[in-house]
């Protein structure tokens, strides 16, 4: 071949190169998304298995995390500010994802009572639903519920301190987890929570997601 | 005519006391079903030279009102109780929602988004403010 024009013989030379660029970053893994607000983990992490109470007073397991994603909030009903504060949030999340088209399936919402002396499933049950009616409200005895927050992070403790007439309080953990759809400890949000970059934040993990199983 | 004025202002959502201190964007969160304690949220204003405290709110809906204050420390959502709210001269205090908030026990007759509840702010300097507190489902 003999280009006449230098400039064919320099676009000539290089693209050679620029197929074997693209082809690097066809093979190359996909790159973890920049977020917002989350928080991916390095590696996803797998959760051993666990037995707490739903709210219509079934067994939910480490199977009910699979097949879908799962929004994970911890708190307790009896909490009138952080935890409906949170749940509202949560719930402008969904509302956000509902109106993304290329999501066939929505995430779940989970609310898990770190307050089961409080919270029966019939008191989970009315509760949750008024923020969404598909979240789902779980709790579980402490030697039942440790075994799962222990694996998150997740801690909480009775708090000591005067509450006046309100009984007790709980300090809990204000994050909200993700889990993938094999149940694996996915991503963490902390707080300030904001709905707009969770939902966007969400739509990035989830490609990501697809992208590199 | 001073009567309009006040009517004036309570309908504008604001209501200030002859001592430099407003109230601003009061507000209740509607109480889930079976939530027990509800929460309510608004902004002092202590536009005068003097300090001042928010020592006590009162209110014919709720047996009691109680100062909170929420606190997200190393992840971790606290609550504690206040006897007094400080309002530095010239400063504004916001109670919201993750942060000061009143805080009382859902009564009986639950209060529902749409209806008004009169809060009675009881102040250091032995002064009071009285406010209507829409019930919001939302911020
Ligand atoms: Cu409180």
């Amino acid at each position: 071949m003999i280009f006449h024009d230098p400039r064919k013989l320099r676009l000539a030379r290089i693209i050679p190169w620029l197929i074997v660029a693209a082809l690097l970053l066809a093979c190359a893994p996909p790159q973890p998304p920049h977020l917002q607000q989350g928080t991916l983990l390095p590696k996803a992490k797998p959760v051993a298995g666990f037995n707490l109470i739903n709210d219509k007073g079934e067994s939910f397991t480490l199977k009910d995390l699979q097949g879908h994603w799962t929004f994970a909030f911890f708190g307790y009903t009896h909490c009138p500010d952080v935890c409906p504060t949170s749940l509202s949030m949560l719930a402008r999340v969904m509302a956000k994802l509902k109106q993304q088209e290329n999501l066939p399936r929505l995430p779940r919402g989970l609310f898990v009572s770190v307050d089961p002396a409080r919270d029966t499933p019939a008191v989970m049950a009315k509760y949750v639903k008024y923020f969404d009616a598909d979240f789902v409200g779980v709790t579980g005895e402490p030697e039942q519920l440790q075994p799962l927050t222990r694996q998150l992070g997740i801690l909480y403790a009775k708090a000591a301190g005067d509450s006046g007439d309100a009984g007790y309080h709980i300090d809990h953990s204000a994050a909200i987890v993700l889990f993938d759809p094999r149940g694996r400890f996915y991503a963490l949000f902390n707080v300030p929570h904001d709905a707009d970059k969770i939902a966007s934040d969400f739509m990035l993990i989830r490609n990501y997601y697809e992208a590199s199983e | 005519m001073r009567l309009l004025l006040v009517l004036l202002a309570l309908s504008a959502g604001i209501v200030s006391a002859d001592d430099g201190l407003a109230v601003k964007n009061a507000w209740i969160r509607e109480a889930p079903p079976g939530a027990s304690m509800m929460a309510g949220y608004l902004t002092i204003e202590n536009t005068s030279q003097h300090d001042n405290a928010l020592v006590a709110v009162s209110s014919p809906v709720f047996s009691h009102v109680m100062i909170h204050r929420s606190e997200t420390v190393d992840g971790i959502a606290r609550m504690h109780h206040l006897e007094r709210l400080p309002l530095p001269a010239g400063g504004s205090v916001d109670l919201a929602p993750g942060g000061y908030h009143l805080m009382m026990p859902t009564p009986a007759a639950q209060p529902t988004a749409g209806e008004r509840i009169p809060l009675t702010l009881h102040f250091a300097d032995q002064s009071e403010l009285q406010v209507m507190a829409p019930v919001k489902k939302k911020p």
